[in-house]
């Protein structure tokens, strides 16, 4: 049996400099005064902080130039990410347009589409969400029911999308509808581009055991958007969430996004810590080291074009289970108090709380084992 | 791959496949213990990611002969040469379990397609890639310091750690899914799994490594570890 091969990652032009640059910019510009932003950093909202990482370049690094991007290699694009997740800076406004609507808008969408969100979305000025789970479809993807039904004016569409991340904040839904009348499943189904200020459709928040609003359920009741809205081809939603799915899975986020409990961790214990906590520093360091190779490995078979659905799933399998286990462990070895007002109290006490999350969002942990038993030849 | 350690990877079966039952002699006669022997020293001038590649095939097909000493040749090199050897061994078991549980059949369907041997295989093929991209980014390490293992001493403690944990979930869930067929001495599965059990406690066991690591990345601060990992590729 074959083994894996690590695909070289090799992005183009001068990395270090790519780095120190970044690094630079983010002293000057990362906002300090809240510690608990840089846990789970992707879910951290701060417009400002985007706009201004737009303006520098660091939004859109792989759209086109004529569209407001930066033209820029997708592993230099991996770079900039992964220095960003591991200085725990507040990218969730602007995430989930830069990682994978504005590429699918590209993919598949009009040149109208194109022109009118790309330069929004490059800018850090226009923020997304992702409109695929229902009440009725969670894991089970397929079984979507909210319908549009093609009319002379445009899509009227109805029925209801659940655990909307940042649908409050966001401009637009990239929500995959039902759009062929009795269609069952994967079939008849399409993706609709939705301004979320169009009339008929209501917002409302569902707050998380952590007290935050980052979830929302949307309704739309009878809610018209125009012929233009279909993106790509119709009844070919699936296969197109499938390859949106595949960005979603495959970034450094899904074991770097709670870097900042690892360094503080460091931090705290000092230059000679004790024993327990050497080895809990050490064991957690071999694991992200081993990731990175994973993940890195992962992005440039992207890159070079090649399908990673199954190494993508590895990432997020090992990734998540990293991240959730984390915060456990340091709490089974490290002395620190629910309450306590230092850094590392309130970084671990927010990951705790939010570490359940992380392998559910994103594709269950039974669902991406699916995926890899799939792959194994097992179904 | 190039086509030079394609052709090598093809001798080493060949020879493994012999020396699966005639013991050590026809690898040594093959000369392996050459291979990271710079050409002006009489030797093959291979670097580590051949090694790599020769000793992930021996630890899947010879995991019992001492193929490792005979290519590292220097002490220090041993642990990555052990990484390599798992990272076959793991790769092995894997192959045998899925094997294993396509063709056997228990209440009237392969076990393949029950969803708990499924989620099994799938936590073992997690840690088995793992453990495969330890290796190979361990040998990238080495080969861009002239395999000077001192200059690799991060990657090999990380490698060796992981592939030291792998190990456990990796026999477990092998055995597991094999039933008692996997337990006799007939069928080939505790060739590959024994050898895993031997060699996490063998060149440095989790404690080992992990408290030699930690020290490491302590004395570089929060921020360093991140510097440490870009730095280094």
């Amino acid at each position: 049996m074959q083994g894996l091969a690590l695909y070289p990652f090799d992005p183009p032009g001068d990395i270090a400099a790519l780095r120190t640059d970044l690094r630079a910019w983010l002293a000057v510009n990362q906002p300090q005064d809240d510690i608990v932003a840089k846990a789970n950093c992707w879910a951290s909202f701060d417009p400002d902080f985007s706009r201004a990482l737009g303006a520098a370049g660091y939004i859109g690094m792989t759209l086109p130039a004529r569209y407001g991007g930066g033209d820029r290699h997708p592993l230099q694009r991996y770079v900039v990410i992964e220095e960003l997740l591991a200085a725990g800076a507040p990218v969730g406004a602007h995430w989930i347009a830069d990682r994978q609507t504005g590429p699918l808008i590209l993919r598949y969408g009009s040149e109208e589409q194109r022109r009118r969100y790309l330069p929004g979305i490059a800018k850090g000025e226009l923020y997304a969400c992702i409109g695929l789970s229902e009440p009725g479809a969670g894991s089970d993807l397929a079984a979507v029911r909210t319908t549009a039904r093609e009319t002379a004016e445009g899509w009227r569409i109805n029925g209801q999308k659940i655990w909307t991340t940042g649908a409050h904040l966001s401009h637009i839904m990239l929500a995959l509808v039902r759009t062929e009348e009795g269609s069952e499943r994967s079939a008849g189904l399409s993706q609709l581009l939705i301004d979320l200020d169009t009339p008929g459709i209501i917002i409302r928040p569902i707050v998380d055991m952590a007290g935050h609003h980052d979830f929302n359920e949307v309704f739309f009741d009878d809610v018209l958007v125009p012929p233009g809205a279909l993106v790509g081809e119709r009844g070919q939603g699936w296969r197109q969430v499938t390859a949106e799915l595949g960005l979603e899975r495959s970034g450094p986020e899904r074991y770097l996004s709670s870097h900042a409990l690892l360094a503080a961790v460091i931090d705290s214990a000092g230059p000679d810590p004790d024993t327990a906590v050497a080895m809990l520093i050490g064991e957690l360091t071999a694991e992200m080291w081993t990731l990175r190779q994973l993940s890195m490995s992962t992005a440039a078979k992207l890159a070079a074009g090649e399908d990673p659905m199954i190494e993508a799933s590895v990432v997020k399998e090992l990734g998540n289970a990293f991240e959730q286990d984390m915060p456990r462990r340091v709490q089974a070895i490290v002395d620190c108090g629910w309450d306590d007002d230092t850094d590392l109290a309130k970084l671990l006490r927010a990951l705790l709380i939010a570490s359940p999350s992380f392998s559910l969002r994103g594709g269950t942990r039974e669902v991406i084992r699916g995926i890899i038993a799939r792959g194994l030849g097992l179904r | 791959m190039s086509a030079g350690r394609d052709m090598l990877c093809d001798t080493a079966r060949a020879v493994f496949a012999e020396a699966a039952t005639a013991g050590v002699a026809p690898v040594e006669e093959a000369g392996f213990a050459l291979l990271l022997v710079p050409e002006e020293h009489g030797g093959f001038g291979g670097d580590w990611g051949d090694a790599d590649a020769v000793l992930r095939i021996a630890g899947a097909m010879v995991p019992d002969l001492p193929v490792a000493d005979l290519i590292a040749r220097q002490a220090a090199l041993l642990p990555a040469a052990v990484v390599s050897l798992m990272a076959g061994a793991m790769g092995q078991a894997l192959a045998l379990s899925i094997d294993h549980v396509n063709s056997r059949q228990q209440f009237g369907r392969p076990l393949a397609k029950f969803q708990a041997v499924q989620q099994s295989l799938s936590v073992m093929a997690c840690e088995v890639r793992a453990v495969e991209a330890a290796a190979a980014a361990l040998a990238v390490r080495l080969d861009a310091v002239n395999i000077d293992p001192s200059a690799a001493g991060f990657e090999i403690a990380c490698a060796k750690l992981r592939a030291n944990r792998a190990a456990g979930i990796v026999t477990s869930i092998a055995h597991q899914v094999h039933g008692a067929i996997g337990f006799t001495e007939e069928y080939a599965l505790h060739r590959v799994t024994i050898a895993l059990m031997r060699w996490r406690g063998e060149h440095g066991n989790d404690a080992h490594w992990a408290e030699i690591l930690g020290r490491k990345v302590a004395r570089a601060g929060g921020r360093g570890l991140w510097e440490t990992l870009t730095s280094r590729g």
